[in-house]
């Protein structure tokens, strides 16, 4: 028994970390559809409890006005896309079109695990948001450095403009 | 792992001697060998998903990052030093299951071999995680370690933590351990659990594994509540409920050679104790200057209601003061553990060594053993006077028709080789041997019945760390 224990530990480990991959592959279709289905109509997700660097991320409004409703006479429509998990916290980003332009990125829900993730999203995200202007569209290159970042922005900018029905 | 192997074992006449015996005395469960093995597939599995849920956490973005591969590595190494941690307190648990299955000695050895990873893979962890999330916000090192220690969340008492787990590993180290009294190093090592629940939140507030998985963080939280449970009900409920239900008293300490003494204890309800002979038990006798400190010593005969005994040889202040012990003195108990005993037989016949103060758990253990094994008994001491209990297990093997050899003197005069062995017990085979003593002679007595043959299984120790 004590000489085939660590074939059992062995095989116990093998079972589990494939068990855990299985479980996974089979759970990370929702993320990746979460963009295209957009079924979240609200205007910007709750914000889970935090316990560190939470509050309105830098970029886009500059002076903190709430974007514009959604739905304004001018052909103005806003839209929030679904928060989006990365590795070191999750965020949500607000894209403002007017005539099926890109006009305003913004970031309503940030929140990082630590300052550090904190800092870096924050130095991003001015960045990224320039980009999506720029291309006018979630089709961006991210910031090195900020690539899980980056990754989220996108995502849920298209998550965005598939809600508002563009693109 | 030999004492699930009994079960196999039909030659051997363990039904017959129980009827024999009139009032059945409760024995110590053994584990069933699935149980065993179900216990080990899990403890790996634990390993494997811990391991996967470090990758599951990481994307190739992350990794291409500046510092991703640091701060993975940091993760990686977290997780996995955590669940070696997780699974040192489960072997230290005093789990029944687990101290059947290994023995005191197996989980000793276990203890010391699994030992220094959690710790250095924690302190990599820390390493690698400041050096990554350095890397990533473009920061110097020293600055870094600042940041982390002030702004990060729970990261300062988790340092804490990890300081408490390096110190206790540098006073394990062998040069150290040795200058220190037992209980200044046992007392340190208390601190581990504390270590172990100031880092627990930083764990799942920073954890990539853990942040925006609700699931994962719960059964992680499941799992460290329900280890913390099970250390609280085996290493302080369950004693403190059979020293309650006992109410051991010292009632005499006797002499017994060139400082030894046998205490003898009496107590209620010692029918219902499930012990087995060669087990031991932590003794806590409840004096002022000794209530705080439990010590583990063999029974040194079965116990006999309302009597029990422990036979103590004076080897640092505290076995010292023993002798010293005054009639009334009430003692707690912890115990009875390991797996020294009758239930690891897999053959009829038996040999049992003892070098010194190891012929106190052989003497309890022959008087278990199924009064048929035709026991040959070797007893090692390098004085005459210092073959304690002698007398008594002279009876026993007489009753028994077995043989005694005594071998005194120095190790060149006494020696034990493969060609004295050989004549002395001829038929080595075909016994289980049974050692007990200081460390270095059960390790070379151990070394030796393995080079004239016998197998593993047959070869069962208690060595005596001092």
């Amino acid at each position: 028994m004590m000489k085939r224990a660590p074939w059992y530990l062995v095989v116990g480990a093998v079972a589990g970390f494939a068990g855990v991959l299985a479980l996974h592959s089979r759970a990370t279709p929702a993320p990746s559809a979460l963009g295209a289905a957009g079924k979240n109509e609200q205007p910007s997700p709750p914000v889970p409890p935090a316990r560190s660097s939470t509050g309105p991320a830098p970029g886009g409004s500059p002076s903190g006005r709430p974007s514009q409703p959604a739905g304004a006479g001018d052909g103005t429509h806003s839209a929030t896309g679904a928060l989006e998990r990365y590795g070191y916290g999750e965020l949500a980003v607000r894209v403002t079109v007017s005539r099926n332009r890109i006009t305003d990125v913004t970031v309503p829900a940030l929140q990082t695990a630590d300052p550090t993730s904190r800092q870096i999203s924050d130095q991003a995200i001015p960045v990224l948001r320039l980009e999506v202007l720029a291309a006018d569209s979630a089709s961006i290159n991210g910031v090195s450095g900020a690539t899980f970042t980056s990754e989220a922005y996108a995502t849920s900018v298209q998550a965005a403009l598939d809600k508002l029905h563009l693109r | 792992m030999s004492a699930p192997a009994v079960r196999s074992g039909q030659a051997l006449p363990v039904g017959r001697r129980r009827r024999r015996r009139a009032p059945a005395r409760p024995r110590a469960p053994l584990p069933r060998p699935a149980v065993a093995r179900i216990a080990l597939l899990v403890a790996g599995a634990g390993l494997g998903a811990t391991t996967a849920l470090t990758f599951t956490a990481e994307t190739a973005g992350q990794l291409r990052a500046p510092g991703g591969l640091a701060t993975f590595a940091g993760s990686l190494t977290g997780m996995i030093g955590t669940y070696l941690a997780l699974m040192m307190v489960l072997l230290i648990s005093r789990i029944p299951l687990i101290e059947r299955m290994l023995g005191q000695d197996g989980l000793v050895r276990w203890h010391r071999r699994l030992a220094p990873w959690p710790i250095s893979l924690l302190v990599a962890h820390a390493v690698f995680t400041t050096v990554g999330a350095a890397q990533a916000a473009r920061n110097g090192l020293g600055r870094q370690v600042g940041v982390m220690l002030t702004q990060f969340p729970d990261v300062l008492i988790a340092t804490i933590g990890l300081a408490i787990m390096c110190l206790i590993g540098v006073i394990s180290l062998r040069a150290i351990r040795s200058r220190l009294s037992r209980e200044a190093w046992w007392l340190v090592h208390l601190y581990l659990y504390l270590a172990l629940a100031l880092s627990f939140a930083h764990v799942i507030v920073l954890g990539p594994s853990f942040v925006g998985h609700p699931l994962t963080r719960a059964v992680w939280s499941l799992v460290w509540a329900a280890t913390a449970g099970l250390v609280l009900v085996y290493r302080f409920g369950l004693p403190v409920a059979r020293s309650l239900r006992h109410r051991l008293v010292v009632t005499e300490v006797r002499p017994e050679g060139p400082g030894v003494v046998s205490v003898i204890c009496a107590g209620r309800h010692l029918d219902k104790l499930p012990v087995d002979g060669g087990q031991f038990m932590f003794w806590r006798f409840l004096t002022p200057g000794k209530w705080w400190q439990a010590h583990p010593f063999s029974l040194s005969a079965l116990p006999r209601p309302p009597y029990m005994r422990l036979t103590v040889k004076a080897v640092g202040a505290y076995s010292a003061s023993l002798a010293h012990l005054r009639p009334g003195t009430r003692v707690m108990v912890e115990g009875p553990y390991g797996a020294f005993t009758r239930n690891a037989q897999v053959r009829p016949r038996a040999l049992l060594v003892a070098a010194g103060i190891g012929v106190t758990a052989l003497r309890s253990l022959l008087e278990d053993l199924p009064r048929n094994c035709a026991p040959v008994i070797l007893l090692r001491a390098s004085r005459r006077a210092d073959l304690v209990l002698g007398q008594e297990v002279f009876e026993l093997v007489r009753g028994r028709g077995g043989r005694l050899h005594a071998l005194v003197g120095d190790r060149e005069q006494a020696r034990i080789d493969e060609r004295s062995l050989r004549q002395l017990v001829p038929d080595l085979e075909h016994r289980d041997v049974f050692v007990c003593g200081p460390e270095g002679f059960v390790a070379g007595f151990v070394d030796l019945v393995k080079r004239l043959g016998v197998p593993d299984e047959a070869i069962h120790h208690e060595a005596f760390a001092l």
